[in-house]
């Protein structure tokens, strides 16, 4: 199977065009068969949670924290589902017309490109300047609670870490989605320079052959890698475990309960929100009930 | 691997007697089939060696694909007709004469000796980047040639450009379209498939590397003529450098039929815009039940180029295909000079 | 000099092989075991080529040779066959011999050629910006020609570097031509005080494009070799002049050359001498030891095939009240291509000072080289791209003057011996033989009905405009002191040899016309030999530059005279008398007084035959060319032989004029152009063939018919690849685009300075048609609605549309 699709340009010099199309059905198969392999495992293995009874105590310890806690601000969920539903779309006009189902898909891909990017741009600044930016990245600080969540998922009952707001796998995902959707975007952004848009002059001449290559097959090769993370993705968000995470992502908050139960609550903290008339945390203020992560 | 031109490469060729016998022929060698008609432009991309069939299939022998016959109340062209048969057939005279001037405006006498009108409805874009054999978004690759800054694109698209600027070179398309022709295909299962002349065609949003609908080991087997438009008033212009043998750098056709100054139905086309031929539907809408004067040409020429996105250099064909559309409509004013 | 043949039709001996396809041209020709060629060429502008890998190639079943440029003589740095580093996509780099075409197409494909691009420039004032790349390595422009020095060939022009600064670009944005400092440049008379005193100035640029040669045949050539002789067929303008550029480019000695080329489908000034790319199939002949037939394919030919050069003329020229003009400034820069150098703007240098006699002028050019493909003259090359450049300026200058087209035109027009050009170092300047163009102008516009059709110019119905146009179209009209060789022969008959080429005009017969005219030999029992230099042909001018016409016909006048003479002389030997007492008529010499007392031809050539010496070609003239004395000895003992070098004398320089009307109509809804009705004038001296002159003058007008409304070549210039690679781009006129009833006619008067009184028809034609047409279109839309060509209805519709000029004002190759 060829990897790379080559033609040659006007001077009988040999330049890449893209990647070949049978990475799209390789990238397919590949997240099929993980979901798969993943479902058939779960189907057989005891995932060691944390014992029902040292929630319970837990629970009691620390009854101060509100029965919802705040998981998701509403402008990081709206990122979200904006993101996901460009996302889609990208995949859906770029792989589509692939496969063979035609329309004009063009000019619904670069404005999805370009929602994308928007969102891109607004939630690193929502992150870094709103939220905690550093609790969805991986660093080497992680690999103990990487340890302790294999033996918990080899079915042992193990002391360690457990995860902080996001779970190692939630971490590790984003970070492998950064590193592609960047890449889609950067070399999408790029590219747009070879189409008409109201913009800027269609210019395909503004890199060199070579350079054009690479961009594509890039852009080609974080397209095909997107199509198998985003079946990943829809695959935890639909595993029952993980619906309470998921519905997260709806509602915003998850229960007290799943907040002490799933996370090591000194490396995600909750706080009380600082309310002008907080004399009970339980008021019936507008944020009753709600409490905010630490920033 | 050096580049040579004009030296056909050797194939394998087919000349079948049948419709069967030929799909069959193209469904043994799949993609490395090739359907040849008259062959004026398959020769072109055959001796170029840019396309390299494995297997030929002449459809020249096969009868069933020929001639001109009556059918309910209309005609049927097969699409191995020539476009000479079509000039000079009494019923396209009689009923469909824009068909004729459609036809008689194409290439050179020699070449419409052999060419066929299923061929010049489904013959390939016409843009030299693309006919040099240059990497194009229509040949597989992922670069527009003539839509670039410095790019020489006198002859390429204002409308429904996607990616690819080509534009759609059939002299006949325009008026198939607005004689409501009906194109049968033979479908590679052998199934028969009729779709308007209007829907044959598709733009490089649909698919950047083909012309018409017909899918690979699909034939156009004839072109129905229906009653519709049958000796309705017609006007058909093909605007080209040289008067023989030249390519439209826009044409319009147009069907009618008036009810005293009253426009009561009209259909009306163009090619040499676009990498289809366009039927403008906005013009028609706003045309019919108006008077047919300047007037109403004017208002629908306007809203016949309204989203015209021309290149560096082809600017002239927004006015161009106002004003042929303004002909269209009204008519063009004979000059009384004798010689 | 009229008679019974001399200024009446006739039908040439070549015609009816022609109409019936019988004739055979270079690629008819096969041979026991021949190979065919095909090329590789270079896909880049400019390149070097690193490595080839033929091994591919060689290994494939039938492939018998492979040509590169290490096994082609050096030619001291000009063009070869071959290359190591192509200067223009196209460019040939190798060629593979094969059993056929289809092995070698294959061989084609498997070699791999290691190109590494250099810096290439399409547009030639893009190589004259500060920083701008250079066509070759070693600079880009061609300096003017050294002095010529006596006894030595005419050196090379120096190849030189030459920048302008971006000052000089300052007028670029407004679509003026930039003049910085020219490469080249004359001037005589006050320039300034002309300008000072005109009633009007204009200053205007105009861009003329280059447009490919595109001969119907193409340059295909077979070659074999026999016994250290090459024996080629192949196809040429001129026979004689060609065998030695063969022998050359091969690198023998031109005795050795034996080339055959009975027909020619067309040259147009490509093929002048014949074509460098001759030398293929001779030595891959050699190279193979089999002969080998090289095939140009339309595709080849657009390359290789030679273009016009194309020129951005821009011109300040003053006018009296009167329309008379006052001062002419003439600033041209031209792309040479490739090769060359051309000297196309030097001859519209000159042109312009004969056509428009200003009393003052300033000519300054730049001649630059580019990375396109080569040059050379094509049909009027110089004067044409003048006409094109100047005569819309003189249509706009009468309109501002409120004068008639033909009236600015016949006021400054040449007369008589008319000066022209700059002043030599003897201090005077050139003239011409002789000129009738007011007589030829008056003459056209009764004929065209002129002021009928103004009155009706400019005038709308519909979508409908006419307008009149008028042009003046000059050129070289002809050389002197080539070489006849003719033979009466004892069976009764005249051979004429003719080294002259077959390529359509019909000059390399008419000049046996003349021969037979003096001779009173009917022309049933006139053999004329042509077309194959082991015929023995005599020395020959060049089938170029409107020459043969002249220059043959006084060669053969002077050969014919010759054979009269010994004629008279052997008449006097045998019955009495002086020679003076005879004369000839009827197939015979006679006795003035006693017409009865005489000898037949055939009793003649037998008498030369045994006198020998002089009479029969033993004993040559001394002053003929060593080809024509060769010719001469192998010919010697067949009959009386005249023979003679042009001996006669000329006072100034031949030149023809044609004077072309036309009238076009322009629909400004489309801006398509018809030409309505063309008329061309030849003053063209005296009339030898009255049908091949009048296909001659429409000819040539329709290649400048087809100059003005769509004809071009365009090159890509990302990539430097010419687009114009088959006729349906590049656009040649077909028969439809011409008037159903397009006119022609000549003065007939005879040119003073030569016995025959003939001079040269072929090119003056292509710059009156390109003018005249041109001329009309913007009498029909207005004078400034274009300035390039061709004028295409995009530009007309452009312009009209927004008011002004919209098209690309400097661009070249567009």
């Amino acid at each position: 199977m060829d990897i790379l699709t080559w033609g040659r340009n006007p001077w009988d010099q040999p330049v890449l065009t893209h990647i070949s199309w049978n990475l799209l059905w390789a990238a397919l198969f590949a997240g099929l068969a993980f979901l798969v392999a993943h479902a058939s495992y779960m189907i057989f293995s005891a995932h060691r949670k944390r014992h029902a009874a040292e929630t319970d105590a837990m629970e009691i310890a620390r009854a101060d924290l509100p029965d919802r806690i705040v998981r998701h601000s509403l402008p990081a969920r709206l990122f979200h589902w904006l993101m996901a539903a460009a996302m889609f779309t990208l995949l859906i006009t770029a792989f589509l017309p692939v496969v063979g189902l035609r329309f004009p898909w063009v000019t619904w891909h670069w404005i999805a490109g370009l929602t994308l990017t928007g969102s891109i741009l607004f939630h690193i600044i929502h992150a870094t300047v709103w939220l905690d930016f550093w609790s969805i990245w991986v660093g080497p600080r992680d690999l103990p609670e990487l340890r302790a969540e294999l033996l918990r998922d080899l079915g042992h009952d193990v002391p360690g870490p457990r995860p902080g707001k996001y779970p190692l796998g939630n971490r590790l995902y984003h970070l492998a989605i950064v590193v592609v959707a960047l890449v889609a975007v950067v070399t999408g952004l790029c590219m747009m320079v070879r189409i008409r848009t109201p913009f800027f002059t269609r210019n395909p001449y503004l890199f060199s052959d070579t350079t054009w290559g690479v961009t594509y097959v890039d852009h080609g090769l974080a397209g095909v890698t997107l199509v198998g993370l985003v079946i990943a993705h829809v695959y935890f968000a639909a595993r029952p475990e993980k619906w309470w995470i998921t519905k997260a992502m709806i509602l915003g908050w998850i229960t007290r309960r799943q907040y002490l139960e799933h996370h090591d609550p000194d490396r995600w903290a909750v706080r009380q929100l600082p309310t002008p008339n907080s004399a009970t945390p339980n008021s019936t203020t507008p944020n009753s009930g709600l409490a905010s992560p630490t920033l | 691997m050096a580049v040579i031109r004009d030296v056909m490469p050797a194939f394998e060729l087919f000349q079948p007697t049948s419709v069967e016998a030929a799909q069959a022929v193209l469904d043994r060698y799949g993609a490395g089939a090739w359907v040849l008609a008259g062959g004026l432009d398959s020769l072109d991309w055959l001796k170029d060696r840019i396309r390299r069939p494995q297997a030929v299939v002449d459809l020249g022998a096969i009868a069933e694909l020929k001639g001109i016959r009556e059918r309910d109340g209309g005609l049927e062209i097969g699409a191995m007709t020539t476009l000479t048969e079509v000039v000079r057939h009494p019923g396209v005279r009689e009923r469909y004469a824009i068909l004729l001037e459609a036809a008689e405006a194409a290439a050179s006498p020699q070449i419409r000796n052999q060419a066929t009108i299923g061929g010049n409805v489904s013959q390939d874009a016409r843009c030299w980047y693309y006919r040099a054999g240059w990497p194009c978004y229509r040949a597989g690759g992922n670069i527009c040639y003539a839509d670039t800054p410095d790019a020489i694109n006198r002859e390429h698209a204002i409308l429904g450009a996607d990616r690819c600027v080509a534009v759609n070179p059939s002299d006949t398309a325009p008026a198939l379209i607005v004689l409501d022709a009906q194109m049968v295909i033979r479908t590679a299962g052998g199934g028969e498939r009729v779709v308007s002349a209007e829907d044959y065609f598709v733009g490089p949003g649909i698919d950047i590397t083909r012309m018409t609908v017909l899918e690979p080991g699909a034939l156009l087997t004839a072109i129905r003529l229906p009653r519709t438009w049958a000796g309705a008033q017609f006007y058909f212009e093909k605007i080209r450098d040289r008067q023989v043998w030249d390519f439209a750098l826009v044409s319009v056709a147009s069907a009618m039929t008036t009810s005293g100054s009253t426009i009561e139905r009209i259909r009306i086309a163009v090619n040499g815009v676009a990498a289809r031929p366009l039927r403008l539907r906005a013009v028609e809408a706003v045309a019919e039940g108006r008077p047919r004067n300047e007037a109403t040409a004017v208002v629908a020429a306007n809203l016949a180029v309204e989203g015209a996105q021309p290149l560096g250099f082809n600017a002239y064909k927004v006015p161009l295909m106002r004003n042929l559309v303004k002909r269209a409509i009204r008519g063009v004013e004979a000059a009384a000079w004798t010689s | 000099m009229a008679g019974t043949l001399v200024g009446r039709n006739y039908t040439p001996p070549d015609l009816v092989a022609k109409v019936t396809g019988r004739a055979k041209y270079a690629e008819d020709f096969r041979a026991e075991g021949m190979l065919f060629t095909k090329l590789l060429l270079s896909p880049m502008p400019h390149a070097r080529v690193r490595d080839i890998d033929t091994s591919a190639a060689l290994s494939l079943p039938g492939v018998r040779a492979i040509l590169t440029a290490y096994d082609l003589p050096d030619l001291d740095g000009q063009e070869r066959a071959l290359t190591n580093e192509p200067r223009y996509a196209g460019e040939p780099i190798l060629a593979v011999a094969a059993v056929d075409e289809l092995t070698a197409a294959d061989a084609v494909e498997r070699i791999q050629v290691d190109l590494e691009p250099l810096p290439f420039v399409t547009n030639a004032l893009d190589t004259l910006r500060p920083g701008g790349p250079n066509p070759r390595l070693d600079g880009n422009v061609w300096g003017p020609p050294p002095p010529p020095r006596e006894g030595a060939p005419p050196a090379a022009p120096p190849f030189e570097t030459l920048k302008w600064t971006t000052e000089d670009f300052a007028e670029e944005a407004q679509g003026r031509l930039p003049m910085g400092k020219p490469a080249e440049e004359w001037s005589y008379g006050d320039l300034e005080g002309g300008f000072a005193a005109s009633a009007l100035v204009l200053d205007e640029t105009f861009v003329v494009q280059s447009t490919g040669h595109h001969p119907m045949e193409t340059r295909s050539a077979m070659a074999y070799w026999r016994n250290g002789k090459l024996f080629i067929h192949a196809s040429t303008q001129s026979v004689a002049q060609t065998r030695g550029n063969i022998a050359r480019w091969v690198g023998i000695a031109p005795e050795d050359v034996i080339l055959i080329c009975e027909y020619t489908g067309g040259g147009f000034g490509s093929k002048g001498g014949g074509a460098v790319s001759m030398s293929i199939p001779a030595l891959l002949a050699r190279k193979a030891n089999a002969p080998v037939m090289m095939r140009i394919t339309r595709e080849d030919e657009s390359y290789i095939g030679r273009a016009r050069t194309n020129m951005t003329g821009r011109v300040k020229i003053g006018f009296a009240k009167d329309g008379r003009i006052t001062a002419l400034d003439f600033f041209i820069v031209q792309d040479t291509g490739a090769y060359g150098p051309l000297g196309d703007h030097r001859s519209a240098g000159n042109a312009a000072s004969l056509i428009y006699q200003p009393p003052a002028m300033r000519w300054r050019a730049v001649n630059v080289a580019t990375n396109t493909p080569p040059r050379s003259q094509q049909r009027s090359p110089g004067p044409m791209q003048g006409n094109g450049i100047i005569e819309p300026v003189m249509t706009k200058a009468a309109k501002q003057l409120g004068l008639d087209q033909v009236a600015i035109r016949r006021i400054n027009s040449p007369e008589g011996k008319a000066p022209f050009g700059p002043v030599l170092p003897s201090g005077r300047r050139n003239h011409v033989t002789s000129a009738f163009v007011k007589e030829a102008l008056d003459r056209g516009a009764a004929l065209f009905d002129w002021e009928e059709r103004k009155a009706r110019a400019g005038k709308r119905q519909g979508s409908k405009v006419r307008g009149v146009g008028v042009a003046v179209g000059p050129h070289g009209a002809g050389s002197i002191g080539y070489d006849s060789i003719m033979t009466i022969r004892p069976d009764g008959r005249l051979y004429v040899q003719s080294g002259a080429g077959n390529l359509g005009t019909h000059s390399m017969i008419d000049l046996a016309r003349v021969a037979a005219e003096i001779l009173d030999v009917p022309w049933e029992k006139v053999e004329v030999v042509w077309g194959d230099t082991g015929k023995h042909l005599p020395w020959t001018c060049l089938s170029v530059g409107s020459q043969t016409t002249h220059a043959m016909t006084r060669a053969n006048h002077a050969g014919a005279m010759d054979a009269r003479r010994k004629l008279q002389e052997i008449a006097a030997r045998d019955l009495g008398g002086s020679p003076e007492d005879y004369t000839v008529g009827r197939e015979r010499v006679y006795r003035r007084d006693a017409p009865s007392r005489g000898l037949t031809y055939v009793q003649a050539a037998r008498r030369a035959i045994e006198l020998g010496g002089r009479y029969d070609g033993h004993d040559l003239p001394g002053d003929i060319n060593p080809m024509t004395r060769a010719s001469a000895t192998a010919l010697a003992g067949l009959g009386l032989m005249g023979v003679a070098k042009d001996n006669y004398g000329r006072d100034g320089v031949t030149y023809s004029f044609v004077i072309g009307f036309a009238e076009v109509e322009v629909d400004i809804e489309t801006g398509s152009v018809r030409v309505v009705d063309y008329l061309g004038i030849g003053d063209v001296g005296t009339v030898v063939n009255p049908r091949s002159l009048l296909a001659q003058i429409k000819g040539g007008s329709c290649l400048g018919i087809a100059h003005a409304l769509f004809q071009k070549s365009v090159v890509e210039p990302r990539y430097g690849v010419s687009l114009t690679d088959r006729f349906h781009y590049s656009k040649p006129l077909t028969i439809l685009d011409v008037p159903r009833q397009m006119q022609a006619d000549a003065l007939d008067l005879p040119d003073p300075e030569t016995p025959v009184g003939a001079r040269g028809v072929g090119e003056p034609p292509v710059g009156a048609a390109y003018g005249a047409v041109m001329s009309a279109i913007a009498d029909a839309v207005g004078e400034d609605v274009f300035r390039r060509a061709p004028v295409t209805s995009d530009i007309i519709l452009m312009s009209l549309e927004h008011g002004r000029r919209m098209h690309e004002p400097l661009r070249m190759h567009v």
